[in-house]
């Protein structure tokens, strides 16, 4: 009888492909067993088996019944922050577009409609770019999260396993990462959809005019994933902190290491061919802000030429600082 | 009134789940298939539907309790189960436990109402 065929296939379909041949053919089994007991021997018709299958119940929860464990992407211990992480990126992402669609009006109020279509469309563009982005992190620590418990179930409980009280001095504040993650998917979105204005404003009669390009408009796209790559990590990193809520030297570790990672990228970047605008003296001059041979323009020329060497010193300061600043918070956990 | 039978059907569903493992395990020294046994509990007044009845031997077997035969000669292919050496030695010790907790049940349950079988008063 198909109806009995077709609920099998709802079951199993729900199954892992290695249960469900077995389990299809058992259910088969009991099927015509009870259909047998109800019909003692009579011919069985469709009413006998729609009761049958009724006595059976919903095939979702007789699947349930046969699933052992419930599988998730995301478990209910990561469903709190993933909930605000959530909230905090969709906030900020619509909070970063509406900021660059006021900007638009502002440089260009005559292209007000192109403007405003953009707006909407990039409401289908970024919120499911930004959702996909946070689901595939916290799928990500969720699967190192089981893969970790995995391998402690071995190990015997001790009360010695058991966390720390919450100590002042090593609490993460909760506004400390959520003003971080916020500050950098503001920081991507100009990444992506801005840096064009990323240099020297020039106004002219009150009125914005033209910007004068820091980075190199033609190579930057390439950049562009090594921007992406380290802001990610940097959410990354604020998300981790988000969930454990205190220092522990695990925690410092994995930051240092995203430090040091973002140190290397951007060095990399600076000191790479054509990071800036080669032509940033020139078009600096066109634009008529500076002449050509003037005390200021020495000085504009001097502060442009080691701004590379200045920004490697600064990675580097910021570096050795957060190292610095882990030490100390190591020291005083271990006192 | 609905209110206690709640309650109730509640507290005996979540006895009925941990009692029906022993049950389970108890008629299956000899090998079964799943609706036999259903027929056989429900006939000795322990309610089981095969809904349930089937995953938890599966889960059995899994666990290494059941060991299981597809039985091609009759009319049409059944899965008999049957406990395994493990299996058996498990349902044993279960059962002692099983018997010790009704004892001492009992015999709370008595002291409670001030007096029992045994002569004991608070």
């Amino acid at each position: 009888m198909e109806i009995i065929d077709r609920y099998i296939y709802a079951v199993t379909q729900r199954l892992p492909q290695s249960q469900r041949a077995d389990i299809s053919q058992e259910l088969k089994g009991l099927i015509t067993d009870m259909l047998e007991e109800r019909t003692d021997g009579k011919r069985t018709t469709d009413k006998d088996a729609e009761q049958v299958l009724l006595e059976l119940g919903d095939p979702k929860q007789l699947a349930e019944q046969y699933r052992e464990t419930k599988k998730y992407i995301i478990g209910p211990e990561f469903y709190d922050p993933f909930m605000t992480v959530m909230k905090i990126t969709l906030y900020s992402v619509v909070i970063v577009m509406s900021f660059e669609f006021v900007i638009q009006i502002i440089i260009n109020p005559a292209s007000l409609l192109e403007q405003f279509v953009d707006y909407i469309v990039s409401f289908f563009t970024m919120i499911p770019m930004a959702i996909g982005w946070v689901i595939a992190v916290f799928v990500l620590l969720e699967y190192v999260q089981v893969n970790g418990q995995d391998l402690n179930i071995e190990k015997n409980w001790t009360p010695s396993d058991l966390p720390q009280l919450p100590d002042l001095k090593r609490q993460i504040k909760r506004s400390e990462p959520i003003t971080a993650i916020i500050f950098f998917i503001i920081v991507m979105a100009m990444a992506v959809f801005s840096s064009n204005y990323f240099g020297v404003w020039r106004f002219e009669t009150g009125e914005f005019a033209t910007v004068v390009p820091f980075l190199n408009e033609d190579t930057y796209s390439g950049y562009m994933l090594f921007i992406l790559l380290i802001l990610n990590l940097a959410i990354v990193k604020e998300i981790v902190k988000l969930i454990k809520g205190k220092w522990t030297s695990k925690l410092l570790i994995f930051t240092v290491v995203i430090d040091i990672i973002t140190v290397v990228v951007v060095l990399l970047m600076v000191t790479g061919p054509d990071f800036w605008n080669p032509a940033f003296m020139q078009e600096l001059e066109q634009a008529g802000m500076i002449t050509e041979r003037s005390e200021s323009y020495e000085t504009v020329e001097k502060i442009w030429e080691t701004a590379t060497l200045w920004t490697l010193i600064l990675m580097i300061v910021g570096l050795i600082w957060n190292i610095i600043a882990g030490w100390l918070k190591v020291r005083k956990m271990n006192k | 009134m609905s209110d206690i039978k709640q309650h109730l059907d509640k507290l005996t569903q979540e006895l009925r789940r941990g009692t029906l493992t022993i049950g389970v395990l108890s008629q299956l020294s000899k090998p079964q298939y799943g609706y036999s046994l259903v027929t056989k509990l429900n006939g000795e007044g322990i309610h089981v539907e095969p809904g349930t009845l089937y995953p938890l031997l599966r889960r059995l077997e899994k666990q290494g309790l059941l060991e299981s035969t597809w039985n091609t000669d009759e009319a049409r292919p059944r899965k008999y189960y049957m406990l395994s050496k493990r299996g058996a030695e498990v349902f044993e010790l279960l059962w002692q436990e099983w018997e010790e907790m009704v004892d001492s049940l009992n015999h709370l349950i008595g002291l409670e109402k001030g007096g029992d079988s045994d002569g004991n008063h608070r």
